[in-house]
């Protein structure tokens, strides 16, 4: 084979429609348009299967296979011949095509008629370019795989994990050029997502959950595979939707819902790329944009990339930040508290608490919160380590893979954007501070 | 065969695409340029360029057989027609004008799904030495519209 088909991606995107022929145990050749051609490696590729039609007679009745593919950016043409090896009807590579189908289907005003019935894998056996005039290729607007050089580079200066996440983050922005993210995190214990940063949208949504499973962020960390949509599709739309069907489904009071997550409501291309370490899912990167295709399938390999590194950093920040067996530094004293009182309510069922009737966080940072200003109201205590955190009852963490760290950052942030008068910060490798600037007055509901 | 709505719709702006096969069951298959009616509607004949189109031109003259299918880009109405007495013949310069009008036809609706005017010219460009014209008459023809009336038989012409 003289072109690789990593080359000639962009004729996968689902501008133009492959062309696929095939050919009946009669001799009669037939004719069909492809709405998706999934790339799956360099011999490999899926098409989408969505009716039982001629073509499917015919290949499962042994025809070989060919295909034309185009790309919308130069023109350029390619025919493939293929070799059908095996139908997929669930999976990451399914759920990659089906989620990408309904953004097409929608783009091509056929929802509902467009739908994924199996993802048919076939091995590649030749692409051969077809003759005809051609235009250059388009500038690309970021270097991707510069990008991804200059980000790895930006995180291994980081020595903790609030650090890395926060340069993740920038580096998605700053070096991805990447105006509409989210970083979430996944809570193992309780089967869900939670938003520890975001950029480019009106209120942050730290905080904010989505179950494993549900919409395109939810899909891609169950099914821990990249899922990108070009086009805009309603059956993708995370934020409503997603919450309820949660709501039908009775699913809503586990879940956090007082903060709304955030995003864009007429996003046309979205990504969500999973995190993962040592075959353990740690977080989903979600990028989107109002442009259609603005995400292509280099941009998945860099970010894909991107968050293995930043997977393996996580997982070797989150083990370095345990506590060391040092002398607890001397208590400082508390600033003098001054402004009126603030009233923190506490409730124990699900941990909520609330600043002055305004609901903070709940689960396990409302745990660490309410315990450490306990702690700090009635023994004046402003210094904590993870490991006393850790094995503190009142807490309850969820075993080994507790994400702890996560989970201060989480709280440290909620409570910066509340600005009330209470903040945490880091204090040392596996330490922290409260710092309180009100007098407060804890209420156990 | 074909009703006077098909016969429009086919020679509309449309993709159009040729397929044949060799021994084997090997199918090939090469882009139209645009498509004639013929004697009176009974045959049809499709445009394109031998550069792109060898292969398939080469079974379709060993075997007759040929499957084209026109599809309209913004509406994915599909049609498809097959012949088993399909012939090569010269382009008639004189018919540049369908190839012209195809094209001209062709370019908004593939526009209007986001690709620009100047790949969709470059794809469709030609020079007429190169074109030559594939003739069959149709003995089939089937709606592939996708959705419930797919794979349905076309009307036949009243």
């Amino acid at each position: 084979m003289n072109v690789r088909l990593d080359t000639l991606r962009e004729c996968l995107e689902g501008i133009i429609p492959g062309h696929i022929v095939t050919c009946d145990p009669a001799g009669m050749p037939n004719v069909a348009f492809l709405s998706q051609v999934e790339f799956v490696d360099n011999e490999h590729v899926a098409l989408s299967y969505q009716f039982f039609n001629t073509t499917r007679r015919n290949v499962l009745a042994g025809s070989p296979v060919r295909l034309l593919l185009t790309s919308h950016l130069t023109a350029a043409q390619f025919r493939l011949s293929l070799n059908y090896l095996r139908t997929e009807t669930s999976g990451p590579l399914f759920e990659r095509m089906k989620a990408k189908l309904s953004g097409i289907a929608a783009h091509s005003g056929m929802t509902g008629i467009f739908k994924l019935l199996g993802a048919d894998i076939y091995r590649v056996l030749d692409i051969v370019p077809v003759a005809g005039r051609t235009l250059a290729p388009p500038t690309p607007p970021i270097n991707c795989v510069n990008a991804l050089r200059r980000a790895t580079d930006r995180l291994a200066s980081c020595a903790n994990l609030e650090c890395l996440l926060e340069k993740a983050v920038d580096c998605l922005v700053k070096e991805f050029s990447i105006g509409h993210l989210m970083l979430l995190m996944h809570d193992e214990a309780r089967g869900c997502l939670y938003t520890l940063a975001s950029r480019g949208y009106p209120q942050s949504g730290i905080g904010s959950e989505i179950p494993v499973g549900s919409g395109l962020i939810g899909i891609c960390a169950r099914e821990r595979s990249p899922i990108r949509i070009g086009f805009m599709t309603s059956e993708y739309a995370y934020g409503r939707t997603v919450r309820d069907s949660l709501a039908a489904e009775g699913k809503l009071d586990a879940l956090e819902t007082a903060i709304p997550l955030p995003g864009l409501p007429n996003a046309a291309s979205q990504m969500a790329v999973p995190i993962a370490a040592a075959g353990r899912l740690l977080g989903v990167i979600y990028v989107e944009s109002v442009a259609f295709l603005h995400f292509g399938y280099d941009e998945e390999d860099a970010l894909v990339a991107f968050a293995a590194h930043l997977g393996l950093a996580m997982l070797h920040h989150q083990q370095a930040d345990d506590p060391l067996e040092d002398p607890a530094p001397a208590e400082s004293t508390p600033l003098p508290a001054t402004g009126p009182t603030l009233t923190i309510r506490h409730f124990a069922a699900n941990d909520s608490v609330f600043l002055d009737d305004d609901y903070l966080i709940k689960g396990v940072a409302g745990a660490i919160l309410w315990a450490l200003l306990n702690d700090f109201v009635k023994r004046g205590r402003t210094s904590f380590t993870n490991k006393g955190l850790r094995l503190d009852s009142r807490i309850r963490l969820p075993g080994v893979s507790d994400n702890l760290e996560a989970r201060l950052v989480l709280l440290q942030r909620r409570l910066a954007e509340r600005n009330a008068g209470i903040g945490i910060e880091k204090a040392g490798r596996g330490r922290l501070s409260l710092a309180v600037t009100r007098p407060l007055e804890l209420v156990e509901s | 065969m074909l009703d006077q709505d098909n016969a429009c719709f086919i020679q509309s702006g449309v993709s159009i695409t040729l397929a044949g096969h060799a021994t084997g069951r090997m199918p090939s298959m090469s882009r139209g340029f645009a498509c004639k009616l013929l004697d009176g509607g009974q045959r049809i004949g499709i445009a394109l360029p031998r550069s792109q189109a060898a292969e398939v031109l080469e079974n379709v003259r060993l075997s007759g057989r040929v499957a084209v299918a026109f599809s309209r880009p913004t509406t994915n109405r599909t049609v498809q027609l097959k012949g088993v007495d399909a012939c090569i013949v010269d382009f008639d310069p004189a018919d540049e004008d369908l190839i012209r009008h195809h094209v001209d036809e062709f370019v908004p609706e593939v526009v209007a799904l986001g690709t620009p005017e100047e790949m969709v010219r470059a794809l469709l460009s030609y020079t007429l030495d190169d074109i030559v014209m594939v003739v069959f008459t149709p003995s089939s023809g089937f709606d592939q519209t996708p959705g419930p009336k797919a794979g349905e038989q076309l009307p036949a012409a009243r």
